[in-house]
């Protein structure tokens, strides 16, 4: 069971990581205090993990045939690139990372489902453009009823409260529903775990994360967010929340980070064109192309370390 | 916890959105108070001018500490502030402007006019706090805003008038005509200052669109 402990990690690191997507702009414009947020995020994120963790497990656990130390080599190097890539300042995603290491062991065995693979890559460059597409349409249609329905500046700040924490929930939900395969999703492809136990380890493993580890990321990706006013914010992740629920539906994991990300911009052209930026577009696709890339070339590297170490061959 | 946060907050807010109109209010008594005892001549009445400043200073604490003890979403916080701050800047300068007049004898050439102002400064308050109870109704400020306007350029109009008038009056003193002078610019410059507080809550209103 050793081997189910690189998940782990790379779960206890999605939780410190990623949560400040979620509730970033609640903590930093005040409506919640850190202490409320975290154990928001990580009870949602367990019951996302649990209702919704299922979806996705076919698409992770099918995409290659892994055996247990296959599975270990995996976690593992998606959480190396993980730390590598953030070290170096360039955006990373779990889920990016746990494929690519899949589709390099896959691909070394002749056993990865390049059909899988072409769904997954299209998801992947259609989650900035959904979050977009949902942002803007959020952004146009509430504000319409707003403006029609609560003019009062009281209620309006009392919605605008409540708006941020019901979608901060909504996002950590879809986010334990979407990210739970990324940590789990290989040990049950190698039959180390059903897919319920895979749910509840993998969604314990983010939840502690967010528990023990988010505050630094969440106050500076709250202050990121925050020169939005607080509709905004809101529509943002809730465009967010929307994306995950609405690919987890589809059975595959995406980037979270991709996902705020097409959001903003979204939110940005109802307002102002000019949010679109050549170098945003490049951090993209830097990290579209090396994270996969980087996390293939370590899960092989890892697992010829292994081959040499115990002189002979680990998989077949 | 969160939900009791709530509700102590709406109370919150609501005492906020009290306290504001209250201290508008007071600045309307306290113009309307400057233009009858400068149009008598009534020191005495003069006299209440600094008490319902010191007033003002009182509800504006109050109002500022409801607002950072959690009043409002904290994104709102530093415009409400700014808007209280400016309206205190109001009472400062009438304050002031009533000060030198209890220094002065206000020239008969100058009183007709002087007077006029003060009125003027009057019904900008009152619009004031027309346009503050609007803003917090969530309602089109265009009309209330424009009003604001339209005054103040009648007071800039007639403050041209007056400084040519004042040019013309011989003075006993440096001090006395230092005086004057201050008491018409103060009486001049209260409604460049009211419209300052009305942009304020024009940014408030387009801060939570």
């Amino acid at each position: 069971m050793w081997k189910v402990s690189s998940g782990l990690f790379l779960g206890w690191s999605l939780g410190a990581n990623h949560t400040g997507n979620v509730f970033g702009t609640g903590v930093a414009t005040g409506v919640v205090t850190y202490r409320t947020a975290i154990w928001l995020t990580a009870l949602y994120i367990l019951l996302g993990a649990l209702l919704e963790g299922p979806k996705c497990m076919n698409v992770v656990g099918t995409l290659s045939h892994l055996s247990t130390l296959d599975a270990f080599a995996c976690a593992l190097a998606a959480a190396i690139t993980m730390t590598v890539l953030t070290f170096l300042g360039l955006p990373a995603s779990t889920s990016h990372a746990i494929i690519g290491a899949i589709t390099g062991i896959g691909i070394f065995t002749g056993s990865a489902d390049f059909a899988k693979l072409y769904r997954i890559v299209v998801c992947w460059v259609l989650t900035p453009v959904s979050g977009l597409v949902f942002a803007y349409t959020l952004q146009k249609v509430l504000s319409f009823l707003l403006d029609f329905a609560v003019p009062s500046l009281t209620l309006r700040n009392f919605i605008y409260s409540v708006g941020i924490i019901i979608s901060g929930c909504y996002a950590a939900y879809s986010l334990g529903g979407n990210s739970v395969a990324n940590v789990t999703g290989v040990y049950v492809s190698a039959g180390m775990l059903s897919v319920q136990d895979a749910t509840l380890f993998g969604g314990l493993s983010i939840a502690m994360g967010t528990l023990t580890y988010s505050r630094k990321v969440m106050l500076s990706v709250g202050k990121g967010i925050v020169p939005l006013d607080p509709f905004s914010a809101m529509v943002a992740v809730l465009a967010e929340a929307a994306t995950l629920h609405l690919f987890t539906q589809l059975g595959v994991p995406v980037s979270s980070s991709q996902a705020i990300v097409g959001a903003l911009v979204g939110v940005g052209l109802v307002k102002d064109s000019r949010t679109v930026s050549r170098t945003m577009l490049v951090r993209i696709g830097v990290g579209w192309l090396c994270t996969p890339v980087a996390a293939g070339v370590i899960v092989l590297l890892l697992v010829k370390l292994a081959s040499a170490g115990t002189g002979s061959p680990i998989f077949f | 916890m969160v939900l009791k946060q709530f509700f102590v907050g709406a109370r919150r807010e609501q005492a906020v959105i009290g306290g504001i109109k209250k201290h508008i209010e007071l600045l309307c008594s306290a113009c309307e108070t400057f233009k009858l005892a400068l149009k008598a001549g009534d020191r005495n009445r003069m006299r209440l001018v600094p008490e319902m400043e010191r007033e003002g200073d009182i509800i504006r604490r109050g109002i500022i500490s409801l607002i950072y003890e959690g009043a409002f979403l904290p994104y709102l916080r530093p415009n409400l502030c700014r808007f209280v701050e400016v309206v205190d800047d109001v009472f400062d300068c009438l304050q002031e402007t009533a000060q030198h007049s209890l220094n002065i004898t206000v020239p008969e050439q100058l009183l007709g006019e002087c007077v006029r102002v003060a009125h003027l400064n009057h019904r900008m308050c009152e619009m004031l706090l027309f346009t503050f109870e609007t803003t917090m109704e969530g309602k089109d400020l265009r009309e209330k805003a424009l009003a604001v306007r339209i005054y103040e350029k009648k007071i800039d109009d007639i403050k041209i008038g007056i400084l040519k008038d004042a040019r013309k009056i011989p003075v006993a003193s440096f001090w006395e005509g230092e005086s004057l002078s201050n008491f018409l610019s103060g009486l001049t410059n209260i409604s460049n200052i009211i419209e300052d507080a009305t942009d304020s809550l024009q940014i408030i209103n387009v801060s939570m669109r």
